[in-house]
């Protein structure tokens, strides 16, 4: 296929300057030619794993792992959860009868199983949304970080401590006690908004009736707290 | 390893001077090899002048062999590289607008700036023209939102889809540029006469 061009026109073009050295007298059609097209052909012959340098090196990704980096804390997922943040997609990486029996807002299920199946391959290989896997603790969803991370896509996260730890702290927070420091008012004021705005107001009714009324004079300065910690 | 941008080897600040240079450098390249002149541009269209394909395609199949040959070495992770989605039904509409905008103004939008920068007059006048397709498009966005966003494919690769592996699609693109240079040629020797 590349032979035809060759004889054509290197007749052609160059017929006016004949004195002048070997190199300019090729045309630069066929100079081209004869560079790209080996290089071409050794492309095509170097087997595709060697080319597609996808995976991410197992020491990075130790990094990762020992600097803790791939965990989301459950008042971040919550608060981008009630600001309706589009940039947060949560998946449920449990079975999928679990997921129907509960699961957080705006969540989709991707089963472990199926992490790897090329259906799920454009939510999780993007760059443009932060995945949050949960699952019941954090053993399965930070399973399916590991294998999408040795995939070498980006922006996968995990629930810190599962959908256990989310009970404990966002839907059914411990009250702090009178000694507590500002921040810890602040959490636990946050965290209950949270839940309520999350329509858990029957977990809320329940089982905190009590907590309300110790508090009521440290209430004007958890609120500003709570507003500086929102913004 | 690169890219640079998302290795964190250097900063998005770096980046954009980074592209700021590159920018005049491939304003200075579009210039020097005439594509200014929007005779010259719209010879692609007629045959007389088959430049822009030459260009472009040989820029292409250079960037595309030493994007290969950095990953074959292991400097250039292609999977990160960012791939721009297809949205098929708006890449057809555009592509017919741009092409008849492309023949009837003689410009492509780069290379209406590039000309605008010698003090061409018709650019400028492209470039007025440019900016009110702008603002119709950007106002007039809810009308063709669903249109727009119409044929969604993600970012798909062409040797992914036929099946093929990206080197030997690659060296088959290599060859069809080749194969384009030479029939473009002829074209030009061909259509010559008719049209300087």
């Amino acid at each position: 296929m590349s032979t035809p061009p060759v004889t054509h026109s290197g007749t052609n073009p160059v017929t006016g300057n004949q004195n002048i050295n070997v190199m300019q007298k090729i045309n630069p059609r066929i100079l081209l030619a004869i560079i790209l097209i080996p290089m071409g052909l050794i492309i095509a012959m170097v087997p595709e794993d060697t080319t597609g340098s996808r995976k991410v090196s197992t020491e990075q990704i130790l990094q990762e792992i020992s600097s803790g980096s791939q965990f989301v804390s459950p008042d971040e997922v919550a608060g981008m959860i009630v600001e309706n943040n589009p940039v947060l997609q949560l998946i449920d990486v449990r079975s999928s009868n679990e997921f129907e029996n509960f699961s957080l807002p705006g969540a989709v299920n991707i089963p472990l199983t199926d992490i790897l199946s090329a259906e799920w391959r454009d939510i999780l290989d993007q760059d443009v949304r932060i995945n949050v896997f949960y699952s019941n603790g954090s053993v399965h969803a930070n399973e399916a970080w590991l294998l999408t991370r040795q995939q070498g896509y980006r922006n996968n996260y995990v629930l810190q401590g599962g959908l256990n730890y989310w009970m404990e702290a966002i839907v059914n927070p411990d009250p702090p006690s009178n000694l507590s420091p500002d921040e810890e008012f602040a959490r636990y004021d946050f965290r209950r908004a949270v839940n309520s705005a999350l329509g858990g107001e029957t977990v809320e009714r329940t089982v905190e009736a009590p907590p309300p009324p110790p508090m009521p004079s440290i209430r004007p300065r958890e609120r500003a707290t709570v507003v500086q910690g929102g913004c | 390893m690169g890219p640079l941008i998302v290795y964190d080897a250097i900063s998005s600040n770096t980046n954009l001077l980074l592209a700021f240079f590159i920018g005049i450098g491939f304003g200075f390249v579009l210039e020097q090899s005439g594509f200014s002149s929007s005779r010259k541009l719209a010879g692609m269209f007629y045959g007389y002048d088959t430049t822009v394909l030459k260009v472009f395609f040989t820029a292409a199949i250079v960037a595309m062999t030493g994007l290969l040959f950095f990953s074959l070495f292991g400097w250039m992770n292609l999977d990160v590289v960012y791939v721009n989605p297809t949205y098929l039904t708006s890449a057809i509409a555009g592509g017919v607008i741009m092409g008849a905008g492309f023949i009837l103004g003689g410009f492509c939008p780069g290379t209406s700036f590039c000309a605008a920068a010698i003090g061409k007059i018709d650019a400028f006048v492209f470039i007025g023209g440019l900016f009110i397709g702008i603002f119709i498009f950007t106002e007039g966005y809810p009308l063709w939102e669903g249109f727009h966003n119409a044929g969604f494919m993600g970012s798909p690769r062409v040797n992914e889809m036929i099946g093929l592996s990206q080197g030997v699609f690659a060296f088959l693109l290599i060859l069809a540029a080749f194969g384009m240079f030479w029939a473009g040629e002829w074209a030009e020797r061909k259509f010559a006469g008719n049209y300087r």
